[in-house]
């Protein structure tokens, strides 16, 4: 008992020295009963797999350079999609969040536009451009596109008035107010919306890549699976899963918090 | 996600919100006729409505719509169920919630779509697999918020309960589970969305029936009207869920119980 204190205590001084482990520690012993239970055979070795020929198959998939390519083609079009659904996606909002007769006749198609999904898009999206990049790049844009304009219209709606008139009394053109107003105040909805757009767009890629499937981490996925290989499979998705805990820990959620501090109007 | 729109009268508010979506049909209308647009690209809006009367009247359309919507039910279910009372035993004690949280945030990232190649793996094709996914779509995601939330009641909340004499139950009933709905229902809301999401993905690759499958069935023979009136259904029935489920219950506790704001 004194020992297990003992080594609470050591690894409560250490995360309070690097934060850091604290969002690694966790794994351990998960991945350690996940190896006793693979190792116990429970499950038939061929479908359930332990964390050490994950690893060596992660290994064989680098040397190769199967899945730095894979990694870089799904990288890539998330990118080039989360960019072009935030060029739309951010005049848009501002327009249908200042203008009212735009926000009365665009609002309840963009609300329908949104329960259809980005998944539901891949059929009509195949007979129109096959089985190519176009085809994800539009889910993509798609799934980004929704997220960034609701969550923009709503962040420049939140602006109060009152900041809207002292800027235009002082002298300030409607495209000043816009620029120097109205979307510094909506930064941080925007970011909020970015990151919804970025977890649906994430997951669309994925569904994209298995069903299109040419290329990339969800392609690499459904390919083991078609062979059979659940390995493979283990190792995508922990790819997957540590590569989104990066994006959102070390880049989304400082920007947000970034955001929210700085023009400091975000309620939570 | 939804800015208040003004309360009119009921009538007049469907009916302004209801006139742009008219305006979008006589658009595609006008357009299809116009440029003569070829069906295999994109269907005119009187066939899309024989091919809705056509599904309806064979019953195909309700064969599928039951088959998708019994598995969100069941896997929801399920997944809400346990995630809940798992979520708040997490929650209680700050180191514990402290040291899972990263890896319910790992898990919740991966929940959904990335588990369908192993979960057909697992379960086969079919009924077992789709109500996986949905299952720990929902799942980690609840469970996580579930977890957040109760972490993030004030300790002297529940200091002042148990000094005031509220045993376990009364505890759980009158101070965890209230402070924590807001977080709950915000889970179950984002969870359904994956879910939602994941259930047409799903039967896209795994099954032979259900919306997704009517979907992709419908592209090998290049029927882009029946495809149309697929989407259009599941975009009805995800606004349905989102609007008369899912909307009031989050307004609900939120207003009820007032601790989060809306972001």
């Amino acid at each position: 008992m004194t020992l297990l204190l003992k080594a609470w205590g050591l690894y409560a001084r250490l995360t309070a020295r690097y934060p850091a482990i604290r969002s690694i520690v966790p794994f351990i012993p998960v991945v350690a009963l996940w190896a006793a239970v693979a190792e116990a055979e429970v499950f038939p070795r061929a479908f359930f797999p332990g964390p050490l020929e994950v690893a060596r198959s992660f290994v064989s998939l680098v040397y190769k350079g199967i899945l730095p390519d894979y990694l870089e083609d799904s990288l890539l079009r998330l990118a080039v999609g989360t960019a072009a659904g935030m060029a739309l996606g951010i005049p848009l909002g501002v327009l249908v969040g200042l203008n009212a007769r735009a926000r009365a006749m665009l609002w309840p198609v963009l609300l329908f536009f949104q329960a259809i999904g980005d998944i539901a898009w891949l059929p009509i999206l195949l007979i129109w451009f096959g089985f190519s990049l176009t085809t994800m790049t539009f889910v993509i844009v798609y799934t980004v596109l929704f997220p960034v304009v609701l969550n923009t219209a709503l962040g420049v709606r939140r602006v109060p008035v009152e900041l809207h008139r002292a800027a235009r009394s002082l002298g300030a053109s409607h495209a000043r107010v816009v620029w120097e107003v109205v979307l510094p105040g909506a930064l941080p909805n925007i970011m909020t919306g970015l990151r919804n757009g970025l977890g649906y767009g994430w997951r669309a890629l994925i569904a994209a890549e298995i069903i299109v499937g040419t290329s990339g981490i969800g392609f690499l996925m459904f390919d083991a699976r078609r062979a059979g290989s659940v390995v493979e499979i283990l190792l995508g998705m922990i790819v997957l899963g540590l590569l989104w805990y990066i994006v959102d820990s070390w880049v989304l959620a400082p920007i947000e918090r970034a955001t929210g501090q700085r023009w400091g109007l975000v309620t939570q | 996600m939804l800015a208040a729109r003004p309360r009119f009268s009921r009538p007049l508010a469907a009916a302004t919100f209801l006139a742009p979506l008219l305006v979008l049909l006589l658009l595609w209308e006008g357009l299809v006729r116009g440029f003569g647009v070829d069906p295999r690209v994109f269907p005119n809006v009187e066939s899309v409505a024989r091919a809705g009367f056509d599904t309806l009247q064979d019953g195909s359309l309700l064969r599928h719509v039951g088959a998708s919507l019994g598995r969100v039910a069941v896997g929801t279910a399920l997944a809400i169920v346990i995630s809940i009372p798992l979520g708040v035993a997490m929650g209680l004690s700050p180191v514990v919630s402290g040291f899972l949280t990263p890896l319910f945030r790992f898990f919740s990232v991966l929940a959904g779509i990335a588990w369908i190649p192993i979960a057909t793996l697992w379960f086969g094709y079919g009924f077992g697999a789709i109500t996986f996914v949905i299952f720990n779509a929902v799942f980690f995601v609840v469970a996580y918020n579930t977890l957040l939330g109760v972490a993030s009641i004030p300790l002297p909340l529940r200091h002042a309960a148990a000094s005031l004499g509220a045993g376990g139950w009364t505890m759980l009933t009158q101070v965890l589970l209230p402070g924590a709905l807001p977080n709950i229902v915000t889970g179950v809301r984002t969870g359904l969305g994956f879910a939602w999401r994941g259930l047409i993905a799903a039967e896209m690759i795994a099954t032979n029936v259900g919306l997704g499958y009517m979907l992709f069935l419908a592209r090998d023979f290049y029927r882009t009207e029946v495809i149309v009136f697929g989407m259009i259904v599941i975009g009805i029935l995800w606004l349905l869920i989102d609007r008369l489920l899912l909307a009031p219950l989050e307004r609900a506790t939120i207003e009820r119980w007032g601790m989060v704001h809306r972001a």
